[in-house]
């Protein structure tokens, strides 16, 4: 058996609350890295100042395991049409370290996409640094799709610029324990963050989630939406931390957070934080837990759903929209694979066919 | 198929502490149209949505039948099966739900309409060219940022596509401007003609009837109904508004 090593303090927040609530930080168990002698940073150096929102420990450690780094530049002022894709299969353990250096003015598409089974207890891994300049334009999108017996770490960090406009769609949608991280340093004057996570845990499942965005330049504005159903006995820690640091004048941060329940010994956490050291700020937090409200469920039972349904039509809901948002072919059939597991075949074949993504049964 | 779709026997229902609706006897007739109307808080809505069994009222007393089938006990969900459709004066929004998503899904559920995905989406391609909306709605999630008029659309959008035995439309033409209500009216039109539905129309604006053969027009005062006649009823009440309705009511003592 491979010898392991624990990460102690994975996720860890920009600010720490009470040790007894166990918010504090996610500990994992991984295998120590094969590589043998000095391991050296293989990206550019200015990849070194990027904060990861998995923190330094897992940051390390993904590095050290990856093997080997991978570099990407867009050129200024250039779209770069064809995404960026990190390629992440449970079934053999990947461990990807990536840097993508978006050029002034540039615009690009980055595709995070985990997904595969592991007959035996896998670690997949994945850390991103993105750097983007004056604006730039960086579409993230994320998608961990994992089935049993994979235990999955996540980090990104990005570096926004003046102008710089960052859209991330984030989706985790299985794992038998998942910690996704993600810290956006808004640097730049203007620079912009919008946010979008969906979720979906159910079994025994465990998601870790740790949302920061550092707002130091004027004028900055971030959007966080997190959205997402827990099912059965699965676990989910989320961390969602707006940073107004002093110099942020005139920026506004805002997080909000609409979990659906609809299993029994769901353990959910939540810890919101609004840090600020500057006046001329604001910032918002909005938390809706619970299950799908009475006006909502009257409206979709007009409509011939009742409540199972309304809730199996939440989760389609989520696999839809992933798809949707998908944006090549690694990260939908990752999507859809899970989707397959969690909703059904038939579910998913639908989800598929009516996005045109395959071809019916009758022109088959 | 019996030709009285809809019939409610002596119907009062309310709130758990106040009662509304009072005595209401309803036929409505296989492929008919049927428009209700009354002053403001006459409890026009709630008929409407006690027919649709919201769980907001209690029936107290009476029966609702449909298709031939008591439905007096019947959830929601079950009585839209069954092919009842109320359109909601405010859709209510529901985030996380494409509206696609939610489309497919109440199709699929009724045997009626399950169809291959490449058909389901055509029909719903062809429905949105007919209202004027953009394909794009349909990635959107239900309801959430849409307009007043957009949202009715959506509305119109679903009445096409699952085609019920019987649409309740609650004040479906209230904040639309002119552009929107032609849509809406010949959306409704379309229904009409398309499914051969039956129509209860709740509404204060006659310009949604233009372009339909109304065949019975009910006025309710204070949760009674008070009145009926044929389409040219609809005309007295805009000249003469519903004095002379109140005023009887009040006659017989009715008022509650």
């Amino acid at each position: 058996m491979a010898a392991t090593k624990t990460l102690a303090h994975v996720n860890v927040p920009a600010a720490q609350t009470w040790n007894y609530l166990r918010i504090n930080d996610i500990s994992f168990e991984v295998p120590v890295p094969t590589t043998k002698g000095e391991v050296l940073a293989r990206l550019p150096r200015l990849f070194d100042a990027v904060e990861t929102g998995v923190g330094a420990e897992a940051a390390s450690w993904i590095v050290s395991a990856s093997g080997d780094s991978r570099y990407v530049e867009v050129k200024a002022g250039t779209h770069r049409a064809e995404p960026i894709v990190i390629d992440i299969d449970a079934a053999t353990g990947d461990v990807r370290d990536t840097g993508v250096l978006v050029r002034e003015g540039a615009e690009a598409t980055v595709v995070v996409a985990a997904h595969g089974h592991a007959d035996e207890p896998s670690t997949s891994a994945s850390l991103l640094r993105i750097v983007a300049e004056r604006d730039a334009v960086v579409h993230l999108v994320e998608i961990v799709a994992l089935g049993k017996g994979a235990q999955h770490l996540e980090g990104v960090g990005i570096d926004a610029a003046d102008g710089a406009l960052i859209e991330v769609r984030q989706y985790a949608l299985g794992g038998d324990k998942v910690a996704v991280g993600i810290c956006t340093n808004l640097a730049g004057r203007s620079a912009r963050l919008v946010h979008d996570m969906r979720y979906i845990a159910s079994g025994s499942e465990q998601l870790d989630v740790n949302h920061l965005a550092r707002q130091r330049g004027r004028n900055t504005r971030s959007e966080i939406v997190t959205s997402g159903i827990l099912a059965d006995s699965a676990k989910k820690t989320m961390r969602e931390t707006i940073d107004l640091i002093h110099g942020a004048k005139g920026a506004t941060g805002n997080e909000i957070e609409t979990v659906l329940v609809t299993g029994d010994n769901i353990v959910n956490k939540t810890l919101p934080t609004i840090l600020c050291d500057e006046d001329d700020v604001a910032g918002n937090h909005g938390a809706s837990i619970g299950s799908v409200s009475p006006e909502q469920l009257g409206y979709l039972a007009d409509r011939g759903i009742s409540t199972t349904e309304a809730e199996a039509l939440f989760a389609r809901a989520i696999f839809d929209d992933a798809v949707i948002h998908a944006p090549e072919a690694i990260s939908r059939a990752a999507a859809l694979s899970r989707a397959e597991e969690v909703l059904g075949s038939e579910i998913a074949r639908d989800v598929a066919e009516g996005l045109g993504l395959v071809t019916d049964g009758e022109d088959a | 198929m019996p030709d009285t779709l809809l019939s409610i026997q002596g119907l009062s229902a309310g709130t758990e502490d106040t009662p509304i609706l009072h005595n209401i006897n309803l036929s409505v007739d296989a492929g008919q149209t049927h428009v209700l109307m009354g002053p403001n808080g006459a409890g026009k809505s709630t008929l409407g949505h006690v027919i649709m069994g919201d769980p907001t009222f209690q029936v107290t007393s009476g029966s609702i039948t449909f298709d031939g089938n008591d439905i007096t006990e019947l959830s929601p969900d079950k009585r839209s099966l069954a092919g009842i459709f109320l359109s909601y004066q405010a859709p209510v929004e529901v985030p996380g739900v494409p509206l696609y998503s939610f489309l497919r899904t109440i199709c699929q559920m009724r045997p009626e309409l399950k169809t291959t995905a490449r058909k389901f989406r055509q029909r719903v391609a062809d429905i949105c060219k007919q209202l004027e909306m953009d394909d794009s709605f349909l990635t959107r999630e239900l309801n959430v940022g849409f307009s007043g008029g957009e949202k009715k659309k959506i509305e119109m959008l679903q009445l096409l596509l699952l085609r019920p035995k019987l649409a309740i439309l609650d004040e479906t033409d209230s904040g639309l401007d002119v552009d929107a209500l032609a849509i809406v009216s010949r959306g409704i039109e379309a229904y009409r003609q398309e499914c051969d539905g039956a129509l209860l129309i709740i509404t204060h604006n006659t310009r949604i009837l233009e372009r339909l053969d109304v065949d019975r027009t009910h006025v309710m005062v204070r949760g009674n109904l008070v009145g009926a006649g044929d389409a040219a009823l609809i005309d007295e009440i805009d000249a003469n508004g519903f004095g002379r309705f109140e005023a009887a009511l009040a006659a017989k003592g009715g008022a509650n």
